[in-house]
């Protein structure tokens, strides 16, 4: 799967905005959107939210996670345990790149928020390694990750399965092949 | 966006992708041998002896290609036989369990696992004496392939997902063309996010294949 994929499905999350135009609800094949009235927040998905912003026909409200001091904690209690802590989105890269890009006039410190993504994306990326290294060194039948996100998984995906495959190609030349495989004509 | 070309892997073990290109390469590789009977008329052909009509005294030493070894390898009519190159031997192998990072493996061969992985798999134990020892010999062979590359995952994980627009050759020279195609798709999955974050996945850009076809377009038009 392709980042882009990935941000593809990000999109389909819910954020609020601001609309400044007024409309009655929209039916749409994946539910009902709206009404959209002046002022007052209303919940969208992020493709919908992007597009007005672009038009410039709303305001972003940022997720609450978005905020520095949380951002903060997140990135210490990552870089203190051992193991993966629950994200405040599975789709906290994506949709990071997508606000900050898109609406980052109404996010208050982007380029701090930015940094502690990034920081904490880090972390997240070296433990992952870490963990694909001694599962390989010690030749695991299976390793479980919890709260790993699709993109981190994405980055690391493909390789890991080569790798796998390979070990797996060799492990399984130890086998004694049965009956030699001759030809005689 | 995806790939246009899935190019068929190789068959790590005894049987060899027919399609694959990398098997084919590798099974021109050569190993060591001796005829066990004379073989009239074949000096030429295998690269022995200028005239046309020398033939190969038996006993004689030979190197030939592992696809023709596999071909002539047959236990009734004992034509040729084969051994072990040496660096899959005992010596070798001691150096691999002492650190695998260190070894040069595109230089012992640019398909060390896959040659290795044949090699194993058709020795003709004949002599029963002999039998015993390379059957342990080939079995500590097959355990030193697994082991080798596993030793040397991490080493390929960590150069191939940090090196980024860097001059990745000489991260590259050290590793056989397995190791090579598992590097190549590390620094796949991190170019691929790099440029994710920067916004390029979005822009519109010609295909690879597209590209190298009109190149060739323009010159047929200018000559």
């Amino acid at each position: 799967m392709e980042p882009a994929e990935a941000e593809f499905l990000a999109e389909k999350e819910l954020v609020t905005i601001v609309p400044n135009f007024s409309l009655d609800r929209i039916h749409l094949i994946g539910g009902d959107l709206g009404p959209f009235n002046p002022g007052l927040p209303v919940e969208v998905p992020v493709w919908l939210a992007i597009n007005l912003k672009q038009r410039q026909k709303c305001r972003l409200i940022p997720p609450d996670w978005m905020d520095v001091g949380k951002l903060e904690e997140i990135r210490d209690q990552e870089r203190k345990e051992d193991t993966f802590t629950p994200m405040p989105s599975p789709y906290y890269m994506e949709l990071t790149k997508l606000l900050l890009n898109y609406a980052s006039d109404n996010i208050p410190k982007a380029d701090e928020i930015r940094t502690l993504v990034k920081d904490t994306w880090d972390t997240r990326i070296a433990k992952l390694r870490l963990s694909a290294d001694s599962f390989v060194k010690q030749q695991e039948a299976h390793a479980k990750l919890d709260n790993l996100t699709l993109m981190e998984i994405n980055t690391i995906g493909t390789f890991l399965t080569q790798a796998l495959d390979h070990m797996y190609k060799l492990r399984s030349n130890l086998q004694p092949s049965e009956g030699a495989r001759s030809q005689d004509f | 966006m995806s790939e246009s070309y899935f190019p068929v892997g190789p068959g790590l073990g005894v049987e060899e992708n027919f399609l694959s290109l990398d098997d084919i390469l590798m099974s021109q590789e050569k190993l060591p041998g001796r005829a066990e009977s004379s073989l009239p008329r074949l000096a030429f052909a295998l690269g022995q002896g200028a005239g046309a009509g020398d033939s190969i005294p038996e006993g004689s030493k030979l190197e030939i290609p592992l696809w023709l070894a596999k071909g002539l390898h047959d236990s009734k009519r004992r034509i040729i036989s084969m051994e072990l190159p040496k660096i899959y031997r005992e010596a070798w192998r001691t150096v691999f369990s002492a650190d695998a990072n260190v070894v040069d493996l595109h230089k012992m061969g640019p398909y060390y696992y896959g040659f290795g992985s044949q090699l194993l798999n058709f020795d003709n134990p004949e002599n029963p004496e002999i039998a015993q020892t390379i059957l342990q010999a080939s079995d500590g062979a097959k355990l030193e392939f697994h082991w080798t590359f596993i030793s040397r995952f991490r080493r390929i994980m960590d150069s191939s997902q940090n090196a980024y627009n860097e001059d990745t050759s000489a991260l590259v020279a050290r590793l056989d063309e397995l190791e090579r195609a598992l590097f190549r798709a590390g620094q796949k999955g991190l170019n691929d996010f790099q440029c994710w974050e920067k916004g390029q996945a979005s822009q519109i850009t010609a295909s690879s294949l597209v590209q190298n076809y009109g190149k060739r377009k323009f010159t047929d038009m200018d000559g």
